[in-house]
């Protein structure tokens, strides 16, 4: 009975500080799988709790490969997150909020950390390591541009949103490969 | 009741203290929502007395006031309600400045109209960058857009990024991202300048808008020259992709500038600074990063010989 009233007061909690586990796992997903669509309700969510995990689980990886990247990450994805607010500002009608780009982009950075996993057993720099590179950048591109253009609901400009978040997302594979 | 601020009187240094009064709004106080600190009211008079009395009890320092002969009371209302209100309306006033200029200069919305773009209309535009036109008697269309010339510059800055560190370079006073980031925002925003600058004064007919479009959409040559000569090192490649794709694309350039501006003399400063500046740019992203990788592999090939030469077998016989 007492269990039972410990984990109600727990999810009461986390509901008050906005954990909203069920949409974490909803964009997790619609991450993994780039062919899903994704919900704009769900992903105009400012939640950052999630971004901020996969962030330090980025950082985490590098450091396993010997790298110690910490503040090339966060200041890679500050200014990212600004250039991206900046840029989506100025080509949709709508707008969206600086909370919203930094969650989405930090969703996505999830299949950069597979690709510094795979950096710990291997290097990537040979015939195998730019491939993959490129694929998990384009990857990432796709499922943020995804996000993106059904929050903001820009059909037909997939490819203008993807191409400055393959850019981004290049720059963090920079620091995976190299 | 309401009395003119005017910083005079026994009050001391009213004016000097307060500086010019600039605000747009009226300058009269309205004295009859002061505080009870204004000292303006009979209690506050026996209140300034008490406190006196307890300093001198205490033994500190008294509070200086100028008028020790307490002739005029409301010198503390002066400086207290008075100074407040003063200072709140030049903080208003300022803001207020402020926030006109910021929206009309500082509004993003200003720029929106220049990254209204469709995808096709981005691929034309790069392809068109590497044709140069034949007709210069007529004005050619300069698309006044900035998207792809940002997306352009930024790609730029990319491959610089990964041609840096392919060759291992290592700023020493800086970063790889600022070198990068310096060097192209600085040409494509310093040379665009600089030719609209030749331009106003050979009276070329473009703006700055189309300056920075027509540079920028420039920069698609140099980037496919360089992707692929960062990853295949051989100069005569380069030197093969430099006069073609960056002459085709410094073609376009001058072609458009030709078109659009009027008299021999001029179309010759413009188009030759233009072609200068945009040749010799390619040649510097070339060899300011290249020449360590060839470095490297020439120490590789000379220490190779050296222990090639070196008689093991001796050394292993003892002799």
């Amino acid at each position: 009975m007492e269990t039972s009233n410990f984990h109600e007061d727990m999810d009461g909690l986390v509901q008050q500080i906005g954990i909203n586990f069920d949409h974490i796992w909803q964009k997790t997903l619609t991450v993994l799988n780039p062919m899903k669509p994704a919900d704009g309700s769900i992903m105009n969510e400012t939640d950052l709790t999630g971004p901020m995990v996969f962030c330090l689980a980025f950082g985490a990886t590098l450091l396993l490969a010997g790298k110690v990247q910490f503040g090339y990450i966060y200041g890679i994805s500050v200014l990212g997150c600004l250039a991206m607010h900046t840029l989506l500002n100025l080509m949709s009608v709508t707008g969206v909020s600086c909370g919203c780009v930094a969650s989405v982009l930090g969703y996505c950075l999830l299949p950069m950390i597979i690709l510094s996993g795979c950096a710990v057993l291997f290097s990537l720099q040979g015939v195998i390591g730019i491939p993959l590179a490129l694929i998990v950048i384009g990857w990432c591109s796709l499922s943020a541009s995804k996000m993106f253009i059904s929050t903001l609901a820009m059909e037909g400009q997939q490819l203008l949103v993807a191409y400055p978040c393959a850019l981004l997302y290049g720059i963090f594979a920079l620091l995976t490969v190299f | 009741m309401a009395a003119a601020a005017t910083g005079s009187g026994e009050g001391g240094g009213g004016r000097g203290e307060w500086g010019t009064f600039e605000a747009s709004s009226s300058a009269v106080i309205d004295m009859e929502n002061m505080d009870d600190t204004s000292g303006s009211s009979f209690e506050d008079m026996g209140e300034m007395h008490q406190q006196l009395k307890e300093e001198d009890d205490v033994g500190e320092e008294p509070v200086p006031t100028e008028e020790d002969d307490g002739a005029f009371l409301g010198v503390k209302g002066l400086k207290g309600q008075l100074g407040r209100d003063v200072a709140d309306q030049v903080w208003q006033a300022g803001k207020r400045q402020a926030s006109k200029a910021f929206n009309l200069y500082g509004n993003i919305d200003i720029l929106r109209p220049y990254f209204d773009v469709e995808p096709i209309q981005v691929r034309n535009r790069l392809m068109e960058s590497l044709i140069p036109v034949q007709m210069i008697n007529f004005p050619q269309k300069v698309a006044g857009e900035l998207y792809g010339p940002l997306m352009l510059v930024f790609t730029l800055v990319a491959i610089l990024l990964h041609g840096m560190k392919t060759s291992g370079t290592v700023i020493r006073e800086g970063t790889l991202m600022g070198t990068a980031i310096g060097t192209c925002f600085g040409y494509w925003l310093g040379v665009s300048s600089f030719v609209y600058f030749l331009g106003y004064l050979c009276n070329a007919q473009i703006t700055m808008l189309q300056m920075l479009s027509l540079l920028g959409y420039g920069l698609f040559g140099p980037c496919i020259v360089l992707l692929v000569t960062y990853n295949v090192h051989l100069h005569s490649l380069f030197y093969l992709l430099w006069f073609i794709i960056g002459g085709l694309s410094t073609l376009r350039m001058v072609a458009v500038m030709l078109s659009r501006t009027i008299g021999q003399t001029q179309r010759l400063a413009i188009c030759g600074v233009l072609a200068a500046l945009h040749m010799v740019f390619l040649l510097y992203l070339h060899f300011a990063y290249h020449r360590i990788v060839e470095g490297a592999r020439v120490l590789c090939w000379d220490l190779a010989a050296q222990v090639s030469s070196i008689p093991w077998k001796d050394l292993m016989l003892g002799q």
